[in-house]
């Protein structure tokens, strides 16, 4: 009953505010990240007199599906999809193919990215790059203060998160590949579940075990200033340790200009973001676009600070 | 026993709920023991160092004092939360908005905390203008007792004169202050406070504001006349209303203590982690439930205490510093977690039980 009356609601509208364009849902509006990609499309398409109707899912799979029937409905030329579970997205791949509309995934893979059909395609940033220049610029900085053996802490994020999952396994595979500058091992992995205050109290932990470490490698910016907090708060000379996250957050770049942070890396939400309509509008033409189209992790560091500062 | 407990407590104004609810806390306090040394021997033998003792050289201690600071640390601020939840279950209630209130707290409190210049630039989280730039640290902490002792009043009002389940009520409050909360700033993170408002939750200050506020509503259950009437009213709501007291004022009383409370861990935690951000506290009031649970404190209502909910938390902190110290796979933890918390209460019940039988 309630589905019905929210896919009523959602059908008024849709029939109401849209008769071509692109029609895009997004898996939920009120995500940080998700709002600088939300821009990112919205501004894209201004800039370009591309129209766009952008719709919140409220992360809420079954009405993400509606949206996009009523897209479809609706006749839009094509439907750029954030989608709220990465393993629902088979229905909405075989609703767009059913009637002839492309359709784009953007940020989240999908799980049937394989066997997509040619009018639809996936944008995004390919989290092995993430973890992966993380790690290496984090084994280049240990090499750097002359060290050849270093031992580093991991922080992961939420467990059941493809990123997280995706990040660590690249700080292993850096490890495993040869491709790190130092030999170094891992002395433990646990979640901070992308937190702050659970970081802080993570590391106060390893800290009581009195183990020598060298490094601290992130999932997230989030928890890898938690960690710098609780080293900080423990008297640790921030200089003796390389701290490494992922995102460069706001907050991130604060600790980095403070000489804290030493590591994050740049997703492009707002390039995803025109990537994912750009992409959109190309197959509503009928041309050919990659099945996976990436937007490249950007690594920041002291060096290049300046360029990031107004990015996120 | 639940029924015997019921009838004792039956119009018992004069019942002495310190003198009934120490056995209880001796068990939680024998838990505690009993973890520990668990943690202590698996380490002893599988890892060959000490979970409580100093195995370092460099240092000159007996205990490794880093761990145990961490234990207590790491529950504090779910502590003070956990100090009103007892107090609003041991009157037969229950707040599930607690984790909620502290994530729209956080986010209203460092709105007024945020100081002007962040390394020579302006605040690049800035919420309002300049007027809310470097104020005094008592603005920000008032507003945010202010928000929270707001939040607990609605929870009481509905409790007590609608007469509608708490569960429900603060089921509400949960939804509609977290909503608020990522409303706040349309779910940007705030951050960047002034080093006053800094200062409220640095170092071991959690620990001291949790103890502080531990002996202060330890006293005030124990020696005060509001607190017979909590346990009062918990145990048998009609009996109390029969013998005079005014049962809804004191439940709106109540509610306004949990959700000031709750309020003061949101001040802590913001403080403590220099940033207020729409997600904070999520489940922090089912692990103050938990923390309660643990330390004897019954969901029947009437029953329990603050000692008791202390020694709740901090088998919570040793079990999460525990794990920590063996390295338990993270995949693990929460099963492990959850196990405990029905094994503690299990363990109770059956001693409980042994002993109303011998």
């Amino acid at each position: 009953m309630k589905k019905t009356l929210i896919a009523g609601v959602v059908s008024l509208m849709g029939t109401t505010a849209m008769a071509d364009g692109i029609g895009v849902s997004m898996a939920l509006f009120d995500d940080n990240f998700l709002t600088v990609l939300r821009n990112g499309i919205q501004s894209h398409a201004d800039a370009n007199g591309i129209s766009v109707q952008i719709e919140d899912a409220q992360n809420d799979v079954a009405k993400q599906l509606d949206q996009i029937n009523n897209f479809i409905a609706s006749g839009v030329d094509a439907i750029v999809v954030n989608p709220v579970d990465t393993s629902a997205t088979q229905a909405m791949t075989d609703a767009a193919a059913a009637a002839g509309v492309p359709l784009v995934y953007v940020n989240r893979q999908p799980v049937n990215l394989d066997t997509l059909p040619d009018n639809q395609a996936f944008v995004a940033s390919n989290e092995v790059d993430s973890g992966t220049l993380e790690t290496i610029e984090v084994c280049r900085l240990l090499a750097e203060m002359g060290k050849t053996e270093a031992a580093a802490y991991v922080i992961m994020g939420e467990l059941s998160n493809q990123a997280a999952v995706q990040r660590t396994k690249d700080i292993h595979d850096v490890i495993d590949g040869g491709k790190c500058a130092v030999k170094l091992t891992i002395i433990d992995e646990q979640t901070s579940n992308w937190r702050r205050d659970e970081a802080q109290n993570l590391m106060t932990n390893w800290l009581s075990t009195g183990t020598p470490f060298d490094a601290v490698i992130a999932n997230n910016d989030e928890s890898a200033i938690g960690a710098i907090q609780a080293l900080k708060a423990a008297g640790v000379d921030m200089a003796s340790v390389v701290v490494g996250g992922v995102d460069a957050t706001q907050d991130a770049l604060v600790a980095m200009q403070a000489g804290e942070l030493d590591v994050t890396v740049f997703q492009n939400a707002a390039a995803q973001g025109s990537g994912a309509l750009d992409a959109a509008v190309k197959l509503s033409k009928g041309e050919a676009v990659d099945r996976a189209v990436w937007v490249p992790f950007e690594l920041v560091t002291p060096a290049n600070i300046g360029d990031y500062l107004a990015k996120n | 026993m639940p029924v015997a407990q019921a009838t004792h407590g039956l119009g018992g104004l004069k019942d002495d709920p310190t003198k009934k609810s120490k056995p209880q806390e001796l068990n939680v306090l024998i838990a505690l023991i009993v973890i520990v040394a668990a943690f202590e021997l698996v380490g002893r033998v599988f890892l060959g160092d000490s979970f409580l003792f100093n195995t370092r050289d460099n240092v000159d201690a007996i205990f490794n004092t880093a761990r145990l600071q961490i234990i207590i640390l790491q529950v504090s601020i779910v502590g003070i939360i956990a100090l009103g939840v007892t107090q609003v279950i041991i009157t037969g209630g229950i707040d599930l908005s607690s984790g909620s209130v502290v994530g729209a707290t956080a986010m209203v409190t460092m709105s007024f905390a945020q100081t002007a210049l962040v390394n020579g630039q302006p605040n690049p989280k800035a919420i309002f203008g300049d007027w809310a730039m470097d104020l005094p640290v008592l603005a920000p902490v008032l507003v945010g007792l202010g928000c929270g002792l707001f939040a607990g009043l609605i929870n009481g009002a509905l409790v007590a004169y609608t007469r509608i389940p708490p569960f429900i009520a603060t089921l509400g409050m949960m939804v509609t202050a977290r909503g608020f909360s990522r409303w706040w700033s349309n779910g940007n993170p705030i951050s960047f406070p002034t080093e006053s408002y800094g200062a409220i939750g640095k170092g071991m200050m959690p620990v001291l504001i949790f103890v502080a506020l531990a002996v202060l509503f330890h006293l005030v259950l124990t020696q005060t006349k509001y607190g017979r009437h909590c346990y009062a009213i918990g145990s048998n709501e009609q009996a109390a209303r029969m013998s005079g007291i005014n049962v809804d004022r004191h439940k709106v009383l109540v509610f306004v203590i949990a959700g000031g409370l709750a309020a003061l861990a949101a001040i802590v935690l913001s403080s403590k982690n220099l940033t207020a951000q729409a997600g904070m506290g999520v489940m922090y009031e089912l692990d103050a439930i938990a923390m309660a649970v643990i330390g004897g404190v019954s969901l029947q209502g009437g029953r329990g205490s603050i000692l008791g909910t202390v020694l709740g938390a901090l088998i919570f902190g040793v079990i999460i510093s525990g794990f920590t110290f063996l390295k338990l796979d993270a995949y693990y933890q929460e099963m492990v977690k959850g196990a405990i918390i029905v094994g503690a209460v299990v363990l109770d019940q059956w001693r409980q039980r042994g002993r109303s039988r011998g």
